[in-house]
């Protein structure tokens, strides 16, 4: 790769056979991959194409599994706390309303836009665009919308929340009787479906699926 | 060779690489529409402007408190670092250890790291690429573990809600904590990672 890269006259080979990494502006051939490889940047190590076998197929059924366990995960209790006799419990819904009446409305924001909001949003913006390549129609929303998910991606904080749900039982603990409810093992499993999900979506797959039959129609 | 020593321009959000046209000043994608740049437009200028103000909300972030525990109506507001305090007294290192890292050390790292690159880029620092690029994606991985405290808190005050028997309440110090969370993470987002690479094959500067 970088004897490709250093080649001069890298201007003339046709637009469709280069790629440039995104990160660090290098030049190259477009490699060609095979089913299951990488191809990474010579010079930086930027990751910049994954070929995967299927990405439709699991994708959506993936979308599909995260969007049943999204509202269980966010409505079910996490955790009830048992303090004297009195019953507590804390669902993620819960946990931004009680920020909202203390008077912290911009906290209960964030905190709603980044563990419900932009989740949610990213699940389906990802089932509309492998839909869009699934039926072969509106791919031109398709692109709009997978760019929305690409300014969404980093906003959405699931797992960062399930460490804070285990911060806060380890501080909780010995303070109160504590146990846990079905609502985090949703909200586990959500996780765990949402990080698959994001595997099996290669973006540069994604991206010419949406581009390539607009194309060729035309 | 660049992208750019050849006229071509990458999409920052599909990839597509696209031929510049020098007629055109706004000009966008040919394949998802966004709008291409050889570099990120004052990526340098907005950088620092994000990363200054949160330079300065770090200073409340610190000392004002995030959150008060109050048991039997009496209650200490806690800072951040006096929340970690508290974990590691009552023995719990391995906790008081990742929020320690989470809410101090990595803020903190952003901050210094964020304007080390910055400071590097701009004048010709002797820090390799590679070291300069390790930093980066560090920073852009981590940024979001620092809501960690925030969640915690959003979690406590819905919980421990036994009126005047116990209660949590979210402090200021929460607010400006996550401004500060959110605005390096802004920073990392504006800062065009290829400015590192520029100034080291050619003599390119940028301001």
């Amino acid at each position: 790769m970088p004897e490709s890269a250093a080649t001069p006259g890298l201007e003339e080979v046709p637009l469709e056979q280069l790629a440039a990494c995104p990160e660090c502006d290098l030049l190259m051939l477009k490699p060609t991959l095979n089913l299951g490889e990488v191809a990474e940047c010579p010079r930086c190590g930027c990751e910049l194409f994954r070929l995967r076998h299927r990405i439709v197929g699991p994708g959506l059924a993936l979308v599909l599994a995260a969007l049943l366990l999204y509202f269980p995960a966010n409505f079910l209790p996490i955790m009830q706390l048992n303090l004297l006799g009195r019953v507590t419990q804390d669902t993620v819904w819960s946990g931004v309303l009680s920020l909202y009446n203390s008077g912290m409305q911009g906290i209960a924001v964030v905190v709603f836009l980044c563990s419900m909001a932009v989740p949610l949003l990213k699940l389906l913006c990802q089932l509309a665009v492998l839909l869009c390549i699934a039926v072969d129609r509106a791919k031109p929303l398709g692109v709009a919308l997978y760019r929305t998910y690409h300014h969404l991606r980093e906003w959405g904080m699931l797992e960062v929340y399930l460490l804070g749900i285990l911060v806060s039982i380890i501080k909780l603990r010995d303070m109160a009787e504590l146990s846990l409810g079905i609502g985090l093992a949703c909200f586990a499993g959500l996780l765990v479906v949402q990080v698959w999900l994001e595997l099996v979506m290669s973006p540069h797959q994604v991206w010419e699926a949406l581009s390539e039959r607009r194309d060729a129609r035309r | 060779m660049r992208a750019a020593d050849a006229g071509l321009m990458v999409c920052h959000e599909c990839h597509q690489l696209n031929r510049a046209d020098a007629g055109q000043r706004h000009q966008r994608c040919t394949r998802c529409g966004a709008r291409v740049h050889m570099r990120r437009p004052n990526s340098i200028v907005r950088t620092w402007a994000l990363l200054i103000t949160a330079a300065l909300l770090y200073l409340p972030a610190n000392l004002l408190p995030i959150m008060t525990v109050r048991m039997l109506g009496s209650g200490t507001p806690d800072t951040i670092m006096s929340g970690v305090v508290t974990l590691a007294k009552h023995g719990m290192f391995p906790i008081a250890a990742v929020v320690f890292i989470a809410s101090i050390l990595v803020p903190t790292f952003k901050l210094v790291g964020i304007a080390m690159l910055l400071f590097s880029v701009q004048r010709h620092h002797p820090m390799s690429p590679r070291q300069r690029i390790l930093v980066f994606r560090f920073i852009e991985w981590i940024g979001r573990w620092s809501m960690l405290d925030i969640f915690v808190i959003a979690i406590l005050v819905a919980i421990v809600n036994f009126g005047s028997l116990a209660s949590v309440e979210a402090g200021f110090g929460a607010i400006a904590f996550a401004s500060v969370v959110i605005l390096t993470m802004l920073a990392a987002i504006t800062f065009d990672p290829r400015l590192i690479w520029d100034n080291t094959e050619s003599g390119n500067k940028h301001d």
